[in-house]
């Protein structure tokens, strides 16, 4: 066997309390796993088990409240808010259950949105953004706007946008969650597709059958995160 | 300035998106930026007509000498008065450096003028060259006195425009012509400008064209044979020696009368004193209004973005997700209140513009407003600040949203 891919996040002993009234929630216990570069992954767990905690964590939308997460090897447990939002900008895509498109901006420009938010624009941005169109096949609807669009192609230009930025790693909460299952198939072909790529893809999910599409499989039930078995 | 351009054109397309709620706003900006200007532009025309109103009776120099009875411990000594004279004009003129301009004048109210058939009462004064200086007066045509007509006291007349209009006809040209002056034939040599500022249907500078002038030796000798002035007219060289001018005047006066106190010497300075203050008011009023206007309208803008803001929670959670920094986003809607503000602004000056100038066509030339180049630059900048302090609350609530929250709000 050669040697493991390089690690993209490591967790160790990562907890997440909220305090909810009197009382303080422990949202997330001592989570530790690592993700190489290129898995192929599915966070599964009911609602409320505090799976979206783990993403938001994942996704720097949040802190740890205990315990360390290294990125790239590097410990970046305590960000401030701006940092969080450049690694956002430049390390993360997400891909939401709502698809969560600017009605008001077209195809095109939801697409570009990211890279308006990069420290230095890159000055292949418009080279970016027609990959990334093309990738998802949705070159052709470039100038519409969101309305005029069914739900998987929505979703599309929703990865497009996930993807433009070339992320470390694409974040998809519940991708298919709003989709028929003919359009929620394609979509799970298209991540497969982006995976065979190299992109490293971990998604959320509460069905057991989209979470056996993953390679790999981490369970979260009431805070605690195990390793299920490969598929 | 990319991200300033990109920031103001998606506020644009904000604008767009609500078209009814930011055009009640912009309306708000631009009637505050218009009725500050317009208000400017009221208070420019008032004060510059004053102050004109100012500079033709003689300007803040003018330090004016004029006989009065005398005080009430001197009374015993009235038979030795002898009011001003010729003599007090050459002592001011040898003495005084600091005048620059010393005009005696000799009054006859009423004088008769007779041509033919036409007749005219009149005010005639007995003056040196000097009165064209202190009191603004310009020939149009013609000439001023010479030296030959004051030392021949000669009989030449020069005439204001109401004075040619009565004893003239039409067209009929007045130079080289001879009046009746008290049975006297005066030769017409020059006639002054016509002067004319309207309030009203009311010229306000008529008495300068109801006027005639002869050379004051000419009415000392011929016209009223007298030696008393009845005014004795100085100008300061500047208005920094103003003060010294007047104490110098009186010193001397006082030393040519032999102490009799039989004359008074004043300035311009009371009317200039109540210039300033009155304009101070009007200032101090006019910025309070400008300030409910930048209130009313920055209230306008605030309420707008706060109500943008919320309908918009689930739009900023986007944002921050694929990366906006808290300063992104409070930018952003910084720019959007600016743009706003700014459409009103230039909303604003421009329905200003209209308003003067159809002010300006129906309202008498003394009292319609003008156009201050200052009160466009006030209006914008205002514009610009009252977008910028309405924007930076909505702006930092904005920004501190969570995005968590704000990307589960529905």
């Amino acid at each position: 066997m050669s040697a493991p891919a390089p690690e993209v996040l490591r967790l160790e002993r990562v907890g997440k309390r909220y305090p909810m009234g009197d009382t303080v929630v422990d949202a997330l216990v001592d989570a530790s796993f690592t993700l190489r570069e290129g898995e192929f992954m599915a966070i599964l767990g009911p609602s409320g088990s505090g799976k979206s905690t783990l993403m938001h964590i994942l996704g720097f939308l949040d802190s740890p409240s205990t315990g360390q997460v290294f990125f790239d090897g590097c410990p970046v447990a305590s960000l401030s808010e701006r940092q969080r939002a450049h690694v956002r900008a430049e390390k993360i895509g997400f891909v939401f259950q709502a698809f969560n498109l600017l009605p008001r901006l077209t195809v095109r420009a939801n697409v570009a949105l990211p890279l308006s938010y990069h420290g230095s624009p890159p000055a292949d941005a418009e080279a970016r953004i027609d990959r990334a169109l093309a990738l998802v096949d949705m070159t052709h609807r470039a100038h519409h706007r969101p309305g005029e669009l069914s739900g998987g192609q929505r979703q599309r230009v929703a990865i497009a946008r996930a993807l433009v930025n070339e992320p470390r790693i694409l974040l998809a909460d519940e991708p298919t969650g709003n989709l028929d299952t003919k359009t929620a198939a394609a979509i799970l072909d298209l991540f497969k597709e982006l995976n065979r790529l190299g992109r490293t893809i971990v998604v959320v999910t509460h069905s057991s059958e989209i979470a056996g599409h993953f390679r790999r499989q981490l369970h979260v039930r009431d805070g605690r995160v195990t390793e299920g078995g490969a598929a | 300035m990319k991200r300033l351009l990109s920031g103001i054109l998606n506020g644009l397309g904000e604008i767009w998106g609500h078209k009814l709620r930011s055009l009640l706003t912009i309306c708000c900006v631009m009637l505050g930026v218009a009725s500050m200007v317009v208000t400017t532009g009221f208070m420019e025309g008032f004060f510059s007509g004053w102050e004109r109103s100012l500079q033709e009776q003689g300007g803040v120099e003018k330090i004016t000498g004029s006989p009065r009875a005398l005080p009430e411990r001197q009374a015993p000594l009235a038979p030795a008065s002898r009011g001003f004279t010729l003599d007090d004009a050459e002592a001011l003129r040898a003495l005084v450096p600091t005048l620059d301009v010393i005009s005696p004048e000799i009054d006859f109210p009423g004088a008769r003028l007779s041509r033919g058939s036409r007749r005219h009462e009149v005010r005639i004064q007995g003056v040196t060259n000097s009165i064209f200086e202190i009191n603004r007066y310009e020939i149009a045509r013609g000439r001023m006195f010479s030296a030959l007509d004051f030392a021949d006291r000669a009989n030449v007349i020069i005439l204001g425009s109401e004075v040619v209009r009565e004893c003239f006809a039409p067209g009929e040209d007045p130079l080289g012509r001879y009046l009746d002056v008290a049975g006297q034939p005066y030769l017409v040599i020059g006639v002054l400008q016509h002067y004319e500022r309207l309030w009203g249907t009311y010229n306000t500078l008529q008495w300068k064209n109801k006027i005639a002038f002869v050379p004051i030796t000419t009415m000392a000798t011929k016209l009223r044979p007298t030696d008393r002035l009845n005014w004795l007219n100085m100008k300061a060289r500047d208005l920094s020696l103003l003060r010294e001018s007047v104490d110098a005047a009186s010193n001397v006066l006082a030393q040519q009368h032999r102490g009799l106190i039989d004359f008074t010497v004043t300035t311009n300075e009371q009317q200039l004193a109540s210039f300033s203050s009155t304009k101070a008011g009007f200032v101090i009023g006019g910025s309070a209004i400008a300030g409910v206007s930048l209130l009313v309208s920055g209230i306008g803008i605030m309420n707008l973005m706060l109500a943008s803001i919320n309908e918009r929670v689930r739009e900023i959670g986007i944002r921050k997700a694929v990366g906006a920094t808290p300063f992104n986003i409070f930018s952003q809607f910084v720019a959007e209140a600016v743009t706003l503000s700014l459409i009103g602004g230039v909303a604003g000056v421009g329905v200003a513009v209209g308003a003067i100038k159809l002010l300006g066509t129906v309202l008498p030339p003394g009292s319609a407003p003008l156009l201050a180049p200052s009160a466009f630059v006030v209006g914008f900048a205002f514009s610009v600040t009252a977008g910028v302090l309405a924007g930076i609350y909505p702006a930092i609530q904005a920004a501190k949203l969570d995005p968590i929250e704000a990307l589960r709000y529905e």
